[in-house]
C-alpha cells in the first residue's frame, strides 16, 4: 500500500494540471460519506470539468452512486447520512446555509438507474419541472416541451401521443422521457446513475448518442459499470474502489494506459490483485 | 424392490386436518346462517301475509297472521302456532299462542281485512260498512265499497296535509313571535281564524266512518282519521302483494317511526346517521392525512416515531366506549359546558352543546377513526417507491411541492381505502353514541329550513341505536322484531357495500402497482 | 442554445422556499397536534380519576375510596358477612351504594374468557386449515368474507344474540349442549366417508375444498341435532332440562347469561384472530415447510413440528388482540346478558362488564362525582389493558416479520 501512494497521488493531480480552474464544474474537497457509521466514501478530491463527460467506474458498491447523489445533495433526505467535507459548484460551496436546495437541484439535473417516470401524462411529465420554475404562458412552454423532447430524441416517437400515460412507453422511451423532463428545466449538469444498466442495448446506444450530443452545453457526469461505456462516450475517467478514487484521468490514457496495478486489473478483468 | 406404501384409507391427512376445515366451515356456516336470518326476516317483514280464520276445537273463532311455531315446551311432540291477531283494544293483546291441536280448522276468506290504525296497532277482521253523510256502503256492495273506501281515505289525508301544513307554517311562527311579545289585535285575530280553520279541517277528516267487526263479534267504529291503511291480503293477487311489498320497504325508508318506534319506517334513523357520518368523514379525512403525512413524509424516522406509530396503531383496538368516555368528559361536559356558560348562559341550565349532540358524536367518532384513516394512508404512501419522490426533488421540487404533486395524488386511492373503512367502521358503532348524543326519538332531524340549518348541538337518531332501543327498550317486542330485523338488514348492507368497496380499491392499488413494477 | 433563457425570477424562488417552510410547519404542527389529540385519551382519564384516590372529590361520601374498597369484600348494612356489590344507585335514600369493581371486573373477564373458549379453537382450525391444507383459490375468495363478518355491527350480532339465539338455546339447551359432541364427531365422520370414497367421487370432495363443502353437511348435522333435542329433553331429563339442571345440579338459568355470549362475542372476535393467525402462518418462510416435507413429514407433521413453533408468537399475538377486543366490546355485553353483576364461574349466569356498565350507568352519573370518577376508572382500566395487550401483540408481531425476513434471507 505504502509504495502504491505517491505514483496514485501522481494520478489524481494529472487532471488538476490539466484543467485551469476556470474549467472546472465541480471542485471536491475531502469528501467522505457514512451511512450509519458505515463509511462509504472517505476523503475524495475530485474536479469535474465543465462540458466534458466524466465517467466513473468501480465495482459495485464501491460508492459511485453515493458520490453521485452528493452533487445534488440527495443525502439531505436520509437522517442516517453523515457527510463530511466540500463540494463547489462553480466555486460555490453547495452546503453553505443560503444556498437552496431546490435550486441547486434544477441546476444539477439527475438521471436514475430505473426509470421512473411520474404516472402521469408524457406531456405533464416534461411540464412538472417547468411548471414549479416559473407560470409560463401556454405556447412558451409548449416550445419549450417540444425542444426538450427533441434534445432527449424522444420528439419523433411520441408528438401524436403526448397526453398518453408516460407509463405506456418503452424502457428506452421512459429514460430518455426522465432525461427531457429533466433537460426541460434547464439544467448545468446531469447526472446519470447507470443511465441505461436497465435497457436493451439499442436503447442503450440511443442513450449514448444522447450523452455525446448534449455535452456541447451541458457537463455531464456518468456512472457506468460498462467499461466499453465509459470508453465510448467519456473524455475523462475515475476510477474507484472501496469508497476511495484510485485513479482519475483522460479516458485515452486511463484504459489504455493505466498507471496502477489496481486499475489496469479491474479494467482487463483479472480479479487476482 | 419395495413398492411405494399405499395412501392412508382413513383420515388421509389425521384426524387434526380435518377439524381444522371444520373450523372453517363452521365459521361460515355462522356468517351464512346470519346473514341469511336478518336478510330473510328482514325482507319479509314487508309482504303481506295471509290472515287466517281459525275456528278451535272448543268453537271459539279468531282471525290472525301466523307469525311462528315452535314445540311444546317439555313435551317431545306437538306445537303451538303464534298469531298476530291484533285489535289489542278489544282482547288486550295483540299476540295468542295456540296449540296446534286445538285448532279445528282454518280458512282464508277473502274479506278478511287487517287495518293499520294511528292509535291500539292493528285491527283484524271484517269491514261491515262504510258511513258517510250523505250515503253508506256495505259489503255486499263489493268493488263500490273499497273505491270508496279509497277515494274517502285519499281525502282525509289531502285534509291532513292541509292541516299540518297550516300549523307548521302559520300557527307556530305565530305563536313563536307572540311568545316573545304582546299580541297585537290584529295578530290576535288571525290567530284566532287560523285555529278556527284547523278545527274546521279536522271536522272535515271525522266526516266518513267505518263500521268493523272482529271474527269473535265485537263490533267498533272508527272515524277515516283513525286509519293509516286497509288491506285485504287475502283477495290480492301475487302481483298486488308484490307491489305491496314495494310499497312498504318504500315506507319503511321514507317515513319516521311510530308505536314507540315497534313500527313505522325508520327515514330519520338514516338521515341521522348519513349525517353524523358525513360529518365524521370530513372531519377525519384532513386530519387523518395531515398525521398520517406528518408521520411517514416529514417526521425524523427515529425510535420516537415508531412508538408514536404502533401507539397509534394500537388505538384502533381500544374500546369504542372508552373513546365515547372521553367524548363525553371533554366534548360534551368540557367544551360544550364551556360553550354553554360563555354563549349560550340565558338558557342554562338546561344545557345547548352541553349535552349529547351531532356535533360531538361526530367528533367521536372521529377520533375513533382516525387510526384507521391514519393506518391505512401510511401504508399507502410507504409503498410509494422512493424513485419518484427523488425524481420530482431531482428536478428543483421543493419537498412540499414534491408530496403535493406526485406523492399524495397517488396516495389518493389509500386514502379512500381509509375513509371508506372508517365510514364502515362508525356506521356500525352504537355504544359511544350512547354516550355523546344518539337520541331513542328526536322529534326534529339536525337539518332544516330554521337558520343555520345545521342544528349541530341536536340530538339525532341512530340506525344501530335505534336496533337497540327497538328490541331491548320497547314496550312489545315481538310487535318491534321484524322492524328490528329490517333495520339490522339495512345497517348491514350499508356496511357491506361500504366494505366491499373498500375491498375492491384496495384490489386495484395492488393490481396497479403489480403493473408498475413489472414494466 | 437560443431557448435557454429560463432562470427563475429570486422572488419566485424565495416564495416557493417559504411556501416550503409553511407547509413543513403546518404539517409537522398538525401531525403532532392530531397524534397528541388521540394519545390524550389516556391523559384524560387519568386526570379525571387522580382525584377519586387522592380525596379531593366533591361528593360527599367520597372518604369510602381506596384500593382496598374497590377491590375486597366490604361490609354493608344488611348482609352478614362482606360482600363483593357494584350497585350505583341506591333503592332508598338511607342505602349508600355500593361500589365495588371486583364484580364488574369479573363480568368482563367472564365474558371474555368464554368468547374466547369458543373462538379460539374455531379460528386457530380456520387458519390452519387456510395456510396449508386449503386451495389457493379458494383462499383469495375466503379471505374477503372473513373481513366482512369482522365488519358486522356488534348492535346487530348483539340483537341476535340477545333477542333470537338466547330464547333459542334456552329451549334447545340439550340440542346445543349436543352440539359440542356431535359437530367434531361429524366432521371427522365426513374424513373418514370421503377417503372410503371411490376415487373419481372422493377427488370431487377433497380436503382443500372442505371448508365449502362441509357446510351443507354441518347445516344438515345442526338442524337434525336441534330437532331431535326435544325428544331427548324427554328422554334424559324429564322434558325440561332446566328445571333438572337446577334440581339435580342446583344450577339457575338465566335465559341471557355467558354461553349465550361466548357465542356472540366468539362469533365477533373470529375473524380478527383468524386472519392475524392465517397472516402469521402464511408468513412462514416457504423453505422451511419444504424442508421438513423433503424429509418425508406428512403436511400435518410439518404444521405441528415446523409451521405452528415458527409462527406461535404471531399466533400468540393474534389470541391477545382477540382478547384486547372481546374485554372492550361492549353492545354484545350489553344485549345478550342480563347485565346482572354476579360473580359465578357457571356458564349459565349472566355479567355485568365494565364496558356495558358504563354505557348503562354513564349517562345518568353527575359529572365530577364519585360514581362518574368510578365508571372514569374502569374506561381507564379498559383502556390501560387493551393498549398493553395490543403493543405486546405488536412488538411479538414485529419480531416475528423480522425473523421471517431473516430466515427466508439465509434460504
Ligand atoms: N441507503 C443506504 N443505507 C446504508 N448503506 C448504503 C445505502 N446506500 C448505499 N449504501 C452502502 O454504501 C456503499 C456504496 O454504495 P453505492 O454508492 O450505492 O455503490 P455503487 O453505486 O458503486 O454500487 C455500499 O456498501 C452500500 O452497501
Ligand atoms: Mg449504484
Amino acid at each position: 500500500m505504502a509504495d502504491e501512494t505517491s505514483p496514485r497521488q501522481a494520478a489524481l493531480h494529472e487532471v488538476v494540471q490539466d484543467i485551469p480552474r476556470e474549467g472546472r464544474c465541480f471542485e471536491i474537497e475531502e469528501l467522505s460519506v457514512a451511512y450509519a457509521g458505515k463509511t462509504a466514501l472517505s476523503g475524495l478530491n475530485l474536479y469535474v470539468p465543465r462540458h466534458r463527460v466524466t465517467a466513473f467506474i468501480g465495482p459495485s458498491g464501491c460508492g459511485k452512486s453515493t458520490l453521485l447523489r452528493a452533487f445534488n445533495r440527495l443525502h439531505d433526505l436520509n437522517d442516517d447520512v453523515d457527510r463530511q467535507g466540500r463540494i463547489m459548484l462553480e466555486g460555490q460551496e453547495i452546503h453553505a446555509p443560503e444556498v437552496d436546495v431546490a435550486d441547486l437541484r434544477r441546476r444539477v439535473g439527475m438521471v436514475f438507474q430505473t426509470p421512473n417516470p411520474f404516472p402521469m401524462s408524457i406531456y405533464e411529465n416534461v411540464a412538472f419541472g417547468l411548471r414549479l420554475q416559473a407560470a409560463l404562458p401556454k405556447r412558451r412552454r409548449d416550445e419549450v416541451i417540444e425542444w426538450a423532447l427533441e434534445s432527449a430524441a424522444l420528439w419523433d416517437e411520441v408528438k401524436h401521443r403526448l397526453h398518453d400515460s408516460a407509463l405506456s412507453l418503452s424502457g428506452g422511451q421512459q429514460q430518455r422521457l426522465v432525461i427531457a423532463r429533466t433537460l426541460a428545466v434547464q439544467p448545468e449538469v446531469l447526472l446519470l446513475d447507470e443511465p441505461a444498466s436497465a435497457l436493451d442495448p439499442i436503447s442503450t446506444l440511443k442513450i449514448e448518442e444522447l450523452i455525446r450530443t448534449l455535452k456541447s452545453h451541458l457537463t455531464l457526469v456518468l456512472v457506468t459499470h460498462n467499461m466499453q461505456q465509459a470508453a465510448r462516450v467519456s473524455d475523462y475517467t475515475a476510477f474507484l474502489e472501496g469508497g476511495e478514487l484510485i485513479e482519475y484521468g483522460a479516458t485515452d490514457t486511463l484504459f489504455t494506459n493505466p498507471r496502477l496495478a489496481r486499475t489496469e486489473n479491474y479494467i482487463t478483468g483479472r480479479t487476482d490483485r | 424392490m419395495r413398492k411405494l406404501l399405499p395412501r392412508r384409507r382413513l383420515l388421509i391427512e389425521g384426524p387434526g386436518a380435518w377439524l381444522a376445515a371444520g373450523g372453517v366451515a363452521l365459521s361460515l356456516l355462522m356468517v351464512l346462517a346470519l346473514l341469511a336470518l336478518i336478510a330473510g326476516r328482514g325482507l319479509a317483514h314487508f309482504w303481506p301475509p295471509d290472515i287466517e280464520a281459525v275456528t278451535l276445537v272448543s268453537g271459539e273463532r279468531f282471525a290472525g297472521q301466523p307469525v311462528r311455531e315452535q314445540g311444546l315446551p317439555g313435551q317431545a311432540s306437538g306445537s303451538e302456532r303464534l298469531y298476530r291477531t291484533g285489535n289489542r283494544d278489544l282482547d288486550g293483546d295483540q299476540w295468542r299462542w295456540v296449540e296446534v291441536n286445538a285448532i279445528d280448522t282454518r280458512t282464508t276468506p277473502e274479506d278478511l281485512v287487517i287495518i293499520e290504525r294511528r292509535r291500539w296497532g292493528p285491527f283484524i277482521g271484517r269491514l261491515l260498512r262504510l258511513e258517510g253523510p250523505e250515503a253508506q256502503w256495505t259489503a255486499s256492495d263489493g268493488a263500490a265499497l273499497w273505491r270508496e273506501l279509497e277515494e274517502r281515505m285519499a281525502r282525509v289525508s289531502q285534509l291532513r296535509h292541509e292541516r299540518d301544513a297550516l300549523h307548521n307554517h302559520r300557527l307556530e311562527p305565530l305563536a313563536e313571535h307572540v311568545d316573545d311579545s304582546a299580541m297585537s289585535p290584529s295578530e290576535e285575530d288571525e290567530l284566532r281564524e287560523i285555529k278556527a280553520r284547523i278545527l274546521a279541517l279536522q271536522d272535515a277528516m271525522q266526516r266518513d266512518h267505518v263500521v268493523l267487526e272482529s271474527l269473535s263479534g265485537q263490533r267498533l267504529e272508527l272515524s277515516l282519521e283513525a286509519l293509516i291503511e286497509v288491506k285485504r291480503p287475502n283477495a290480492m293477487s301475487l302481483l298486488a302483494k308484490l307491489a305491496s311489498w314495494g310499497e312498504g320497504v318504500w315506507r319503511f325508508l321514507s317515513e319516521g317511526p311510530r308505536a314507540a318506534n315497534t313500527a313505522g319506517g325508520v327515514w330519520p334513523a338514516i338521515f341521522g346517521t348519513v349525517m353524523m357520518v358525513l360529518l365524521m368523514s370530513v372531519l377525519v379525512t384532513p386530519f387523518g392525512v395531515l398525521a398520517a403525512v406528518y408521520l411517514n413524509e416529514v417526521a425524523p424516522q427515529g425510535r420516537l416515531t415508531r412508538l408514536v406509530r404502533i401507539g397509534v396503531r394500537n388505538l384502533a383496538g381500544v374500546p369504542s366506549i372508552v373513546y365515547g368516555v372521553f367524548g363525553l368528559g371533554v366534548f360534551v361536559y368540557g367544551i360544550g359546558g364551556s360553550l354553554d356558560s360563555l354563549f349560550f348562559a340565558d338558557e342554562l341550565p338546561s344545557p345547548t352543546f352541553g349535552t349529547g349532540g351531532l356535533l360531538w358524536a361526530s367528533l367521536t367518532l372521529a377520533l375513533l377513526t382516525l387510526p384507521v384513516v391514519i393506518v391505512a394512508t401510511e401504508e399507502g404512501l410507504a409503498r410509494i417507491p422512493d424513485s419518484q419522490r427523488e425524481g420530482a426533488l431531482a428536478l428543483g421540487a421543493t419537498r412540499s411541492e414534491a408530496l403535493r404533486r406526485v406523492v399524495l395524488p397517488m396516495a389518493v386511492p389509500a386514502m379512500l381505502t381509509g375513509v371508506i373503512l372508517a365510514i364502515a367502521r362508525a356506521a356500525g358503532e352504537v355504544a359511544p353514541l350512547m354516550l355523546v348524543g344518539v337520541a331513542k326519538l328526536a322529534s326534529q332531524v339536525p337539518v332544516d329550513d330554521e337558520f343555520p340549518f345545521i342544528h349541530l348541538e341536536r340530538k339525532f337518531m341512530h340506525l344501530g341505536y335505534h336496533i337497540f332501543d327497538a328490541g331491548f327498550h320497547g314496550g312489545d317486542v315481538q310487535a318491534a322484531m321484524p322492524l328490528v330485523y329490517a333495520t339490522a338488514l339495512l345497517l348491514v348492507l350499508v356496511i357491506v357495500v361500504l366494505n366491499l368497496t373498500a375491498i375492491l380499491l384496495r384490489h386495484t392499488i395492488r393490481a396497479r402497482h403489480v403493473v408498475q413494477a413489472h414494466r | 442554445m437560443t431557448e435557454r433563457s429560463l432562470s427563475p425570477s429570486p422572488w419566485r424562488r424565495r416564495f416557493r422556499y417559504v411556501r416550503d417552510r409553511l407547509f413543513t410547519l403546518a404539517v409537522t404542527a398538525c401531525g403532532i397536534g392530531v397524534i397528541l389529540a388521540v394519545l390524550a385519551i389516556g391523559v384524560f382519564l387519568v386526570v379525571e380519576v387522580v382525584p377519586l384516590f387522592t380525596g379531593s372529590a366533591s361528593t360527599a361520601n367520597s372518604d369510602a375510596i381506596d384500593i382496598e374498597s374497590l377491590w375486597l369484600p366490604q361490609q354493608y348494612p344488611g348482609y352478614d358477612e362482606p360482600q363483593y356489590r357494584w350497585q350505583a344507585n341506591a333503592a332508598t335514600d338511607a342505602d349508600t351504594p355500593m361500589f365495588s369493581l371486583t364484580p364488574l371486573a369479573w363480568g368482563t373477564l367472564k365474558a371474555a374468557v368464554y368468547a374466547l373458549l369458543f373462538a379460539v379453537p374455531l379460528a386457530l382450525g380456520a387458519a390452519i386449515h387456510s395456510a396449508c391444507f386449503m386451495s389457493r383459490r379458494l383462499r383469495f375468495r375466503i379471505k374477503p368474507v372473513i373481513e366482512l363478518m369482522e365488519a358486522l355491527p356488534g348492535v346487530v350480532i348483539g340483537f341476535i344474540a340477545g333477542l333470537v339465539l338466547a330464547p333459542y338455546v334456552e329451549r334447545h339447551l340439550v340440542g346445543v349442549f349436543a352440539l359440542v359432541l356431535v359437530l367434531p364427531l361429524g366432521i371427522l365422520a365426513a374424513g373418514i366417508i370421503q377417503a372410503r370414497l371411490p376415487w373419481c367421487l372422493s377427488k370431487r370432495v377433497p380436503l382443500g375444498w372442505a371448508g365449502l363443502w362441509l357446510i351443507p353437511w354441518l347445516a344438515g348435522l345442526v338442524a337434525l341435532t336441534l330437532g331431535i333435542s326435544p325428544y331427548l329433553e324427554v328422554l334424559w331429563f324429564d322434558g325440561d332440562m332446566r328445571t333438572w339442571m337446577d334440581q339435580q345440579l342446583g344450577l339457575d338459568y338465566a335465559t341471557r347469561n355467558a354461553m349465550v355470549v361466548g357465542l356472540a362475542m366468539g362469533f365477533a372476535v373470529i375473524p380478527t384472530i383468524y386472519s392475524l393467525a392465517e397472516d402469521a402462518l402464511a408468513g412462514v418462510p416457504a423453505s422451511l415447510s419444504e424442508g421438513a416435507q423433503a424429509l418425508g413429514a406428512s403436511q400435518w407433521q410439518t404444521l405441528w413440528k415446523v409451521l405452528l413453533p415458527a409462527a406461535s408468537p404471531g399466533i400468540f399475538s393474534a389470541v391477545m388482540i382477540g382478547a384486547g377486543r372481546a374485554v372492550g366490546e361492549t353492545m354484545i355485553v350489553l344485549m345478550a346478558t342480563g347485565n346482572t353483576a354476579l360473580m359465578t364461574l357457571s356458564p349459565l349466569d349472566g355479567m355485568r362488564s365494565m364496558a356495558a356498565n358504563i354505557a348503562i350507568e354513564l349517562p345518568e352519573a353527575a359529572p365530577g362525582g364519585v360514581h362518574y370518577q368510578l365508571l372514569l376508572l374502569c374506561a381507564l382500566l379498559l383502556f390501560v389493558f387493551t393498549f398493553c395487550v395490543n403493543t405486546l401483540a405488536e412488538l411479538v408481531r414485529s419480531r416475528l416479520t423480522q425473523r421471517y425476513q431473516r430466515l427466508g434471507g439465509t434460504t
